[in-house]
């Protein structure tokens, strides 16, 4: 018996809106459809109607996990266009700020994850976890989603105590080696549910462009902080973590220990902390060019370019997302899989449609 | 009529026992599960304003055929679950009948049955997966659950439930009731093997449809499903004292025992997929299948 299994746009396996169509036959799903699209706000066009400070803000609702990394990338772009370098301890903030992002990101991705094969009590615990991350970012930033801490040639804010955050630091990496890790690693339902479904050869991850842990987990070495290094990634020591298996398990093990090297770069960036300004210029004239930015995010490469007309408004800004790049090959991971496995599948990209949409 | 067995399904332990206690078991689960994930749970009348609050709702008209059997499955749901906590040997020496545990087998099938043909009657596409998702559960576990009950009931040569649960504890007999908790997790729908209402994938499987009184008819034959699985293993472990109190407390212990712990299990697992849990189920009742047989001829052999 086939037949066709809508999941979504409103669905309990799906964060956001999006829409999969699942060809079944019993319950192996013979191939997917993707619709994006659903969650469209026109950002980009929004933001040529804007001038700079304002862009920063709107570009910060590109996204509601990964909302610094917008940010940046946006700044970096126009500093590009502008030829404006940071000070120092600006680009260092902004390493912390975007590896205490990527562990927040990492871990409720970790939780949605245990939703999604019905363990809601590892769900909670990832929860309790991010909260503390998100604490921390609020003691940083005084925001907890929007933490509005990137200007153009800066950051808004000093991070005034760096020995309490290296504290929670090492709080945080606590909980990721004696929770997370042997929660996903070791537990032999989460294995059993994990290993060997949705692979994704390096061959298929190379042919089908995809970024980030995904493309981390199929054996291909890509890290923008290594490959193309950014703020102050140059001068932190810190390894990439790269997995062969190339199935959901891999995708699992790869992110674990990002976070781990996360907080090995936490700890770099806060206790090198150089003394100095912060905050950048005061007003940047933008003149005419195009300025372009690629960093790495949680999920893998965002990419911005700004082109401005020498008016205060951008004359046109380009985004393009990892979830993008990486949607296509979903369906590629689905074929011939079980349909219990769909959901998980679909979210073992780390899936962010409100980035995609923008 | 046997008025004895009447009161015994109307008052005790039918009807009046059973269903504050299927929602105190109700209650448990969801506040095991809230404890083990560091939440404070539902407050203790939570899942008895849940029934009377969908009794409120308005469910959708379904005309005809179609309508009577979507009211009818909850309610045989409800009441085979009611029948056959009635026949549980609680508190008594004397009740029951020649081969009242085969009626018991069967008013226990019933409710899987239904939800099976609810599915289907519903006309949903998430209804008919987790029906077919809750057929082949049903095929894998009971052939575990029989073997089990089988076991017992050649080794002591009666299919009479009191003369069962009187019968002295014998190793096979410990395996044979290990069988029978294992099978009430996939019975109930519960973590590792709740595949059949896995939410993020089918919704609510066979209920999706259902709303309303007829859903607090689920609701209850759920909790009622707890009652008699946790009655039944109960009956078969605690020993018979000479004292009915004792015995009534021993029994109580060892339900809510059962319930916390098994709640606990599913708050402690992730979903398994079909293919894991009929594999571990068709293993599982393999190895039982042959035990009930050996049991069996060993009882024979035996003088």
């Amino acid at each position: 018996m086939s037949y066709r299994i809508p999941i979504g746009p409103y669905h309990p396996g799906l964060e956001e809106p999006y829409k999969l169509d699942l060809l079944c036959e019993g319950e192996t799903v013979r191939d997917a459809e993707l619709n994006i699209g659903f969650n469209f706000r026109g950002i980009e066009l929004l933001a040529e109607k804007r001038n700079y400070p304002q862009a920063i803000a709107l570009m910060e609702r590109v996204c509601g996990i990964c909302s610094n990394i917008h940010t940046m990338s946006f700044c970096q772009a126009v500093e590009n266009a502008a030829g404006i370098t940071p000070p120092e301890r600006a680009l260092y903030i902004r390493v912390i700020m975007a590896e205490l992002e990527r562990l927040h990101s990492h871990v409720l991705w970790a939780g949605i994850a245990a939703k999604l094969i019905g363990f809601k009590t590892v769900f909670m615990a990832c929860f309790a976890m991010r909260e503390k991350i998100m604490d921390t970012l609020e003691f940083i930033s005084g925001n907890r989603v929007n933490y509005a801490m990137n200007r153009i040639g800066g950051v808004n804010r000093d991070v005034t105590d760096p020995e309490g955050v290296l504290k929670v630091v090492s709080q945080l990496e606590e909980a990721v080696k004696k929770t997370i890790i042997p929660l996903f690693t070791k537990d032999r339902s989460v294995i059993a549910r994990c290993r060997g479904i949705g692979i994704l050869t390096r061959e298929e991850a190379q042919l089908w462009g995809v970024v980030g842990p995904t493309a981390r987990a199929s054996g291909v070495p890509q890290d923008l902080r290594k490959d193309a290094p950014y703020a102050a990634y140059d001068r932190m020591e810190f390894d990439v973590p790269v997995q062969t298996g190339g199935d959901v398990l891999a995708r699992v093990v790869v992110r674990a220990l990002e976070m781990l090297e996360s907080c090995r770069i936490l700890r770099q960036a806060l206790t090198q902390l150089p003394q100095g300004e912060w905050f950048g210029p005061e007003n940047t004239r933008v003149p005419v060019g195009t300025g372009i930015s690629r960093v790495e995010a949680p999920r893998g490469e965002v990419f911005y370019s700004v082109t401005s007309d020498g008016t205060n408004n951008p004359r046109r800004v380009r985004v393009r997302t990892p979830t993008y790049a990486n949607l296509p090959s979903i369906r590629l991971m689905l074929r011939d899989a079980d349909l219990a496995n769909a959901p998980l599948i679909q979210a073992a990209i780390d899936p962010c449609y409100s980035c995609t949409d923008r | 009529m046997d008025l004895n067995a009447l009161l015994r399904e109307l008052f005790f332990p039918g009807i009046l026992l059973a269903i504050p206690v299927a929602w105190f078991f109700l209650w448990i689960e969801r506040k095991v599960s809230a404890v083990v994930q560091q939440r404070i749970g539902p407050p203790f009348m939570q899942p008895f304003w849940d029934f009377i609050k969908l009794l409120g709702k308005t469910p959708p008209t379904r005309r005809g055929l179609h309508g009577a059997l979507m009211k009818l499955w909850p309610l045989l749901s409800t009441a085979s679950m009611i029948g056959a906590i009635g026949l549980l040997p609680v508190a008594t020496r004397t009740s029951g009948f020649a081969g009242d545990l085969i009626l018991l087998i069967a008013l226990l099938e019933i409710p899987a049955i239904c939800l099976i043909l609810a599915g289907f009657t519903s006309r949903s596409l998430f209804g008919q997966i987790g029906s077919s998702r809750e057929a082949v559960m049903s095929v894998s576990y009971s052939v575990v659950f029989m073997a089990a009950l089988i076991s017992l009931a050649a080794s002591q040569h009666t299919f009479n439930l009191p003369d069962l649960a009187n019968a002295p504890m014998t190793p096979m007999r410990w395996l044979a009731i290990i069988a029978i908790v294992i099978c009430i997790p996939a019975k109930l729908h519960l973590n590792p093997f709740s595949m059949p209402k896995a939410e993020q994938e089918i919704y609510a499987g066979p209920l999706t449809e259902y709303a309303g009184a007829e859903l607090a008819l689920w609701e209850l034959a759920h909790g009622l499903e707890w009652v008699a699985m946790s009655g039944l293993v109960a009956s078969l472990v605690i020993p018979h004292t000479t004292s009915l109190g004792l015995d009534l407390a021993l029994y109580a212990a060892v339900s809510l025992a059962l319930v916390i712990l098994l709640s606990s299990a599913a708050a402690a697992t992730a979903r398994l997929t079909m293919g894991l849990s009929v594999r571990f189920f068709w293993r599982f009742g393999l190895a039982m299948a042959v035990l009930a047989l050996a049991s069996e001829l060993l009882a024979r052999i035996k003088p």
